[in-house]
């Protein structure tokens, strides 16, 4: 079913048989929208461990203060 | 059952499940993503009307598909919501809507950039399809904003899940609008692996593939916010607390 790859150069590979921008456009907004949508929510649960830590910490010393 | 269907709604249950489930959804979406890229940017061979802007339709057919599970997704985990207070029920449909806003997004982008070859035009206000993808993606806005502007958990909750379902009817109109209203945009072409449909049996793998990849995508990126959603909502209760102390080593002080 696989023939063959069907460019014989690289730069015929990239210029997508004339439509270079509309193929290229749409797989790069594509990768954009896969990779935010996996990164942000890995940015997030860092930054919802680090504060929910540091109350954790507060919340520690105002015990101890009092005992 | 109800043992089971309670223990499935334990935001706790949810995030320990998921734990374990997560390798496994991100090595086969890394799989099929790579295979379906590499296969229809380098051998997929070019249409004989579209030349290769076809390899952008295996984007394009993958993301608008799955685009159209959100809104049935956010009325049944509405409905759950409304009908047995599940919590873990309402954080999966809060944070579908941001999601489902970008693939609306992505499918109406990659849509329009194909269009513009193909149709000679990159938008068609009288096009039922392309109008009816545009209203589904300021429903998700509607569904974002109505819940940021409602104080109230559980009032937001009952008004998202209300307007889910409304969704769900817009999803019915978008599937059929190419086949009720025929103007621009062309209806599915059959689906056949033998050669006898406008697009080779190699179109259909590539694109079969892709959809794989796109909702195994879909799934860990829905997994990955809900598990933050849960760590936010149950950063009270002992066991995120526990959680928390591992992981950045603070509040070792229940072990001492």
């Amino acid at each position: 079913m696989i023939s063959a790859i069907e460019f014989s150069s690289f730069s015929e590979f990239l210029n997508m048989g004339g439509y270079a921008f509309n193929v290229w456009a749409v797989y790069g907004l594509f990768f954009v929208f896969i990779a935010a949508n996996l990164v942000a929510p890995v940015l997030k649960r860092k930054s919802i461990l680090k504060e929910q830590s540091r109350r954790l910490r507060q919340h520690e010393s105002s015990v101890k203060s009092h005992s | 059952m109800w043992l089971w269907f309670s223990k499935l709604g334990s935001p706790k249950w949810f995030y320990e499940l998921s734990e374990k489930w997560l390798p496994w959804l991100i090595g086969a979406m890394a799989i099929c993503l790579t295979v379906a890229v590499v296969w229809a940017l380098l051998y997929l061979p070019p249409d004989y009307q579209q030349g290769y802007t076809s390899r952008i339709l295996v984007v394009h057919v993958a993301v608008a598909g799955t685009s159209l599970a959100f809104f049935p997704l956010m009325a049944v985990a509405g409905v759950i919501t409304l009908v047995w207070k599940m919590k873990l029920a309402d954080m999966v449909a809060k944070n579908a809507a941001p999601l489902g806003a970008w693939f609306s997004f992505i499918t109406l982008a990659t849509g329009s950039i194909w269009g513009s070859v193909s149709w000679g035009t990159w938008w068609e206000w009288t096009d039922s399809r392309l109008v009816s993808m545009l209203f589904q993606f300021f429903l998700f806005l509607g569904v974002i904003s109505l819940r940021s502007a409602l104080e109230n958990s559980e009032t937001a909750a009952k008004a998202c899940a209300l307007l889910s379902i409304v969704g769900c009817i817009n999803v019915v109109v978008i599937k059929y609008s190419v086949e009720w209203w025929n103007t621009l945009h062309q209806p599915a072409s059959p689906v056949s692996l033998n050669g006898d449909s406008p697009n080779g049996p190699e179109f259909w793998i590539a694109t079969g593939i892709m959809i794989l990849a796109v909702y195994l995508f879909f799934t860990v990126s829905l997994i990955l916010s809900t598990r933050n959603e849960i760590l936010v909502r149950e950063r009270r209760s002992q066991w995120v607390q526990d959680i928390v102390a591992k992981k950045t080593g603070a509040g070792v002080r229940q072990t001492v």
